[in-house]
């Protein structure tokens, strides 16, 4: 015990004197080389792995800041895209809004109530066969005939008037024509193609006037009067319920050609 | 041997490390677990492998011979005075596991009190003293494992 505190000591004093004698002593710094060139042969591979550590997460750095800016990017793309979207929405509602021509029922027969109508707006407003007639955005019918200070439009309750529709949810395609008593009908529909009540249907791109998707209205159900007849033939025919209120029709919107 | 390897590990250690975090005093810990365990039975020989393990550290990392020398002998030489003066019945692994820490902390405080002027000075230390509590742990239960074993 007692040796040990006297080696103990000694070695503390021979610390201390060292540590106020050997500042600046050219051999300390001899021994300083020799013991870093000494221990430099052990400490090469950690140096390397070391390196190869710090490359790593540079490379990993690195990569998750590039991620990071792509993300960015990415965000800031959609945002252009959107106020890019926006601004050519803008663009076709104002020119939709410019070709609308608002329209008032003047007449309505009642022997041809189902059929059609005659509307205030004639060829001096730029009306033309074919035009589409809405009403609150769904189809009404088309114009049928052009006068100097009216036009008539033919319904879509018509018998007269067929029109080649799609159903969006399943893309069959067929064609709407009026029932004769106020019903409106799409015709043609192959059987067991999952179509249902309340799936929208608006006009196909197979229409020679009108341009395609229109909203028309959506499935009601199948029309009980034809079931019979489409059991035979592999076609059924849905009974639609428009969107456009034929019982309510005192004006329209019609939509004219674009000029040049 | 052991201490050898415990100061090249040490050493090692430190220049993987180096500018990310301090390593703890290894070198120093494994004369003091020896000193307890009773693995080292002589105390000289363990002043004086502290002493020259510190000066080696010395040369090899602070540039003035003296200092861990200095530090590691204190530290031995006050185990050693305590560790004799403490009776079998108070030899328990949280005492144990305070002289490791203190084993720890006394040196590393005294060198980032006199030595570490950088900014994240406080961090390293932080982080060295962590890893050198989580050591203390780990030996006063391996210590206290190798007490029971050895009244079994």
């Amino acid at each position: 015990m007692t040796q040990e505190w006297v080696h103990g000591v000694s070695a503390a004093v021979l610390g201390m004197l060292l540590l106020g004698t050997s500042p600046g002593l050219p051999v300390v710094r001899n021994a300083v080389d020799l013991c870093g060139s000494v221990l430099s042969v052990p400490e090469y591979p950690i140096l390397l792995l070391r390196s190869f550590c710090r490359e790593v997460y540079v490379w990993a750095w690195e990569k998750e800041e590039l991620k990071r800016q792509i993300d960015a990017l990415r965000s800031e793309n959609a945002a252009l895209r959107l106020a890019e979207s926006a601004h050519f929405a803008e663009i076709i509602v104002a020119d939709l809004n410019s070709r609308t021509k608002e329209a008032r029922i003047t007449l309505r027969e009642p022997q041809g109530w189902w059929n059609e109508a005659r509307v205030n707006r004639g060829r001096g407003d730029s009306m033309a066969v074919g035009l589409p007639v809405f009403q609150n955005g769904f189809l009404v019918g088309r114009v049928n005939s052009v006068g100097e200070m009216s036009s008539w439009i033919d319904l879509l309750t018509s018998q007269s008037l067929m029109i080649p529709a799609v159903i969006e949810e399943t893309r069959d395609i067929g064609v709407v024509v009026g029932g004769g008593n106020g019903t409106v009908l799409l015709a043609y529909i192959p059987e067991g193609r999952g179509v249902e009540p309340g799936m929208k249907v608006s006009t196909a791109l197979v229409n020679e006037f009108l341009p395609p998707g229109i909203p028309i209205g959506e499935i009601e159900k199948v029309e009980e009067k034809h079931e019979a007849a489409a059991l035979s033939s592999g076609y059924v025919t849905y009974r639609i319920r428009p969107g456009a209120d034929f019982s309510r029709l005192y004006s329209v919107s019609i939509l004219t050609p674009r000029t040049r | 041997m052991i201490y050898a390897v415990c100061w090249l590990a040490q050493d090692l250690l430190t220049v993987l490390t180096d500018g990310i975090m301090q390593i703890p005093e290894l070198f120093l810990l494994s004369i003091v677990y020896g000193l307890l365990t009773d693995k080292m039975r002589d105390g000289i020989g363990a002043i004086w492998g502290a002493f020259f393990g510190g000066l080696l550290w010395d040369l090899r990392w602070v540039g003035m011979p003296g200092f861990f020398a200095l530090a590691n002998v204190c530290v031995v030489t006050g185990v050693i005075m305590f560790w004799n003066a403490l009776p079998s019945s108070g030899r328990t692994a949280f005492v144990v596991f305070f002289v490791f820490w203190m084993s720890q902390l006394i040196p590393s405080a005294m060198y980032f009190a006199l030595f570490v002027r950088a900014v994240n000075g406080a961090r390293l230390f932080e982080m060295q003293q962590i890893c050198a509590v989580s050591l203390a742990c780990l030996l006063a239960f391996c210590f206290a494992r190798s007490k029971n074993g050895a009244n079994e």
